[in-house]
């Protein structure tokens, strides 16, 4: 949200000097899993206006970050013990993403400095947790790119150079969001840059949600799990029965 | 064909697993066992998380084993009273159980402990059975009759205080081994999702001296309330119950059991127990490897925690 007010402010200084500004939109505002869910794309698109039709493309990148809910993460690493391996340190952290995906029209490097990116939490390299069980940055390094390592390994977290200039000013991204994706608010931001600074910013909210039977079951597990466990026995029961008719009638 | 389970919150192949619960249901008609022991793992190699596989695998059990006991019942082959009473342990065990495998997830263990518990048990049950089978088939070889020594019960077991009769067993023992069985039973359903017939059908002969012929139906309906009791608790205090992947598995081990019941007629008794003791080892020396075998990644993420 303080990035999204800051890149709103920077947005509204690049306007008032006349220069470049940008629209953005999401091919669907929702993204809703169902029992036949096996992943999908949604678009993000957008236009960027500018009072000077002659600038040059040059020097000029869009760079797109979708983003999913916040959650708690803790990053395992396995030791040898007797032959057996097993899960011996572990780092916790509080607040990463559970989704992240980056694309842009170059390289990040090629974009901007470090430091920008990682003020904006741009780039898998800039993902930082909110929190960490440790007060020495450097124990927990290797836990961070193991844990945005794995995110990836899951198709939950990437980074590309996919946007796609279909004019002067029109462009597109897809962005996959794949069938293992947690459900949650997740926003779509839009930044344009202009020789290394952010010029114009934009942030859209994307839901994504459970529907239909899912997400009744879901909500039935979690808010009375009592009922819902007899609910399976009773079933379970059920079946038993029916199939125990079944075996009698053909013996 | 694809399917999204609600708790296990991934997609799968639903033909996959109804074939998981058909092949499972085929064994366990064939060989008359549960087959909790081949379900678990086979689903924690499918992908589903082993503590939502542990839990759904319960419920399923509860099914198979519902419509045994039923068809023991019609044949009045089940004694109430001991039921019952190991019953009673097996509450206390699978409310522990229940209660360990929420403090190993917390830990981050459960993997590891689930895939070690089951070594143990698939490699001494697989060890025993297989040793056992060997020896009848060469018996039989040698043309020496194998019938098991009916023996007199042990003199610990015949010490122990608490006596009361058990009519259809026509036992008078203590009520405390039973129990004791219960507990265990209980636990290793809490733990590792496995309706435990494979240890509690030897120990009901060898250590209670139940007839054999009130065995197979009281175990059964033993095993009904435990694992129904596992699959309440589990979806009470860990949320890890599928029901969607329960209905798919059941409905295959409905579909499976049929044919193994009817394939179990044209085999022998020893072949079945010979193929059932290679099938446990198996099982069991594929969880220790990918025990010791070294991870492509040493690192592993969890999602939650505070």
């Amino acid at each position: 949200m303080r990035i999204a007010l800051l890149a709103a402010i920077l947005c509204l200084a690049a306007t008032a000097a006349g220069a470049e500004d940008l629209v953005s939109g999401l091919s669907q505002d929702q993204v809703e899993i169902t029992s036949n869910y096996t992943g999908t794309d949604i678009v993000v698109f957008g236009a960027i206006e500018s009072s000077d039709n002659t600038l040059s493309t040059t020097g000029r990148d869009v760079v797109v970050v979708v983003r999913g809910p916040n959650a708690n993460m803790i990053v395992r690493r396995k030791v040898r013990i007797a032959g057996i391996w097993i899960n011996r340190d572990s780092m916790r952290f509080g607040g990463l993403p559970t989704y992240y995906f980056v694309s842009s029209t170059r390289p990040l490097s090629a974009i901007t400095s470090t430091q920008m990116l990682q003020r904006y939490q741009i780039g898998l390299a800039a993902i930082e947790p909110q929190s960490m069980s440790t007060h020495v940055p450097a124990k927990a390094e290797p836990y961070r790119l193991a844990a945005i390592q794995e995110r990836a390994n899951a198709g939950l977290y990437a980074e590309k150079t996919n946007v796609e200039f279909l004019s002067y000013s029109l462009f597109r991204v897809r962005v996959p969001i794949p069938a293992t994706v947690p459900r949650g608010e997740y926003t779509a931001e839009v930044y344009l840059f202009r020789d290394g600074n952010v010029v114009s910013a934009e942030t859209t909210p994307l839901d994504v949600e459970q529907s239909g039977f899912e997400r009744r079951i879901y909500r039935f597990a979690h808010r009375s799990p009592l009922v819902y466990g007899l609910a399976a026995v009773f079933m379970a029961m059920l079946f038993g029965w029916l199939s125990s008719l079944i075996v009698r009638q053909q013996v | 064909m694809e399917i999204y389970l609600p708790i296990a919150e991934m997609s799968v192949h639903w033909l996959i697993l109804l074939g998981m619960g058909a092949a499972v249901g085929f064994l366990s008609g064939m060989l008359g066992v549960g087959g909790g022991f081949l379900l678990t793992p086979l689903l924690i190699f499918y992908g589903i998380p082993s503590e939502v596989a542990v839990a759904t695998t319960a419920s399923h059990l509860t099914a198979s084993s519902m419509s045994g006991a039923i068809a023991q019942w019609r044949r009045k082959a089940v004694d109430f009273k001991m039921a019952g009473v190991m019953l009673a342990g097996g509450l206390v065990g699978s409310w522990l159980g229940v209660f360990l495998s929420g403090l190993l997830r917390a830990a981050g263990q459960s993997e590891i402990a689930v895939s070690a518990g089951y070594v143990i048990l698939l490699g001494t049950v697989g060890g025993l059975m297989l040793n056992e089978s060997v020896r009848t088939l060469l018996a039989a070889r040698a043309g020496r009759s194998s019938a098991p020594r009916h023996q007199r019960q042990y003199a610990w077991v015949r010490s122990l205080p608490g006596k009361i009769r058990f009519r259809q067993s026509r036992l008078y023992i203590s009520v405390i081994p039973p129990i004791l069985l219960g507990v265990l039973v209980g636990f290793l359903s809490a733990i590792l999702g496995v309706g435990g017939g494979f240890v509690i059908v030897p120990a009901m002969i060898y250590i209670l001296r139940m007839p054999t012929n009130v065995v197979m139906g009281t175990s059964l309906v033993q095993i009904v309330f435990v694992t129904a009791t596992t699959t309440i608790l589990h979806a009470a205090d860990n949320y890890t119950v599928d029901i969607v992947l329960a209905a798919i598995l059941i409905l295959g081990g409905a579909l499976g059991a049929q044919f193994g019941v009817r394939m179990a007629t044209r085999l022998r008794g020893e072949q079945l127990r010979l193929m059932l003791a290679v099938l446990v080892l198996a099982v069991g020396l594929r969880l220790l490897w990918g025990l010791v075998a070294t991870p492509d990644d040493l690192y592993s993420l969890a999602i939650g925690g505070s």
